[in-house]
């Protein structure tokens, strides 16, 4: 028996001059080749981009509110220097005996003025006393002297032991001053 | 046989098959050129996220900063507050007490202290004395000692110390 003989030759069928099988199968490679590029290479790459383009905007929007929330405090920084230039600038200041006599004088006639010590106050102070021996024509020098340290370029607390002692015409005032300034 | 025409060369690939490869090359390289663009648009927009997430922690360093200048602003409005309404106070309080001494008495010396008082004077009458002086003393501090000497003249000379204790 003669066996039949077996052909992997593609057959050719033109139409008008055009091999459809050749480009059939041209056609299939395109498509196959399409989709290979697309799940190996465009579909991964798409997907890594819209993660990374959503973390963009979610840090960038993070980064303008945190540029907000900053802009913001540092104008509430300003705003609190200025409203409280007076306290800041006072706390910065020296004691100046001579200046606080002057200042005083409209008071009282200062005799002395003695430094006692000066410690560390709430960490960030320096907190210095003073005893301050003067002459008063009444009580209401004092008064006054108090009132009026509200307007004076340091801070300063009258504190205890305060004596008066009366004299021929005048009060002797002893007095305890507390500076407090700004810790270097 | 001869013919009149010379054969023409039989090329190696047809002209349908040159075009699917250049369709096919083509449409190759845009598929990559696609994915490279997306690639590099990734790279770019990690490289901008590492530079906000540098700034961002630079940010709120100095909003740590800003908070802690404010914090510290405030301390020392505080003190400031603090210093004047202890001063104000001060000022009242030897005010009321000196405001206590009544008319016939005569103080020579007065002594402030933290919890204590002391007072020097001369009063006519130790009545005048324990009328008008010592009730509002004795009303203010928790314990109060007088101490009189007759003078040649008959007035007395007192020494009052007042003691203010501290609630346990």
């Amino acid at each position: 028996m003669k066996m039949p003989k077996i052909s992997f030759k593609i057959p050719k069928i033109k139409i008008y001059g055009i091999d459809v099988i050749k480009n059939f199968l041209f056609f299939t490679l395109f498509i196959v080749l399409t989709l290979l590029s697309i799940a190996v290479a465009i579909a991964p790459s798409i997907r890594h981009f819209k993660a990374t383009k959503d973390k963009y905007f979610q840090k960038k929007y993070d980064f303008e509110i945190t540029t907000k929330e900053y802009k913001n405090n540092l104008l509430e920084l300003k705003h609190l220097k200025n409203k409280n230039r007076k306290v800041l600038n006072i706390l910065k200041r020296d004691f100046d005996k001579n200046n606080f006599k002057m200042f005083a004088s409209k008071y009282m006639d200062i005799k002395s003025i003695k430094e006692i010590n000066s410690s560390i106050y709430k960490n960030d102070f320096i907190k210095t006393t003073y005893i301050v021996t003067s002459t008063i024509k009444s009580p209401k020098n004092f008064y006054d002297l108090i009132d009026a340290l509200k307007n004076y370029k340091l801070l300063l607390r009258i504190y205890f032991p305060i004596n008066f002692v009366k004299n021929q015409e005048d009060i002797n005032l002893t007095l305890k001053i507390e500076h407090y300034k700004l810790k270097d | 046989m001869y013919s009149f025409t010379k054969p023409d060369k039989k090329p190696i690939f047809k002209e349908d098959t040159k075009l699917w490869v250049v369709f096919i090359t083509i449409s190759m390289f845009l598929y990559l050129s696609f994915a490279l663009f997306l690639v590099i648009k990734t790279y770019l927009y990690n490289k901008d996220i590492k530079n906000y997430t540098n700034e961002i922690k630079t940010i709120k360093q100095k909003i740590t900063t800003i908070n802690n200048k404010k914090e510290f602003i405030y301390k020392e409005k505080t003190l400031y507050e603090d210093i004047m309404v202890k001063n104000s106070l001060m000022k009242d309080s030897i005010k009321n007490l000196l405001d206590l001494i009544p008319d016939p008495i005569t103080l020579s010396s007065i002594s402030f202290d933290k919890n204590k008082l002391i007072i020097y004077g001369i009063t006519p009458t130790k009545d005048i004395y324990n009328m008008l002086m010592l009730p509002p003393l004795e009303s203010i501090f928790t314990e109060t000692k007088t101490y009189f000497y007759q003078m040649p003249n008959g007035w007395y000379r007192f020494n009052s110390v007042n003691y203010l204790k501290e609630k346990q």
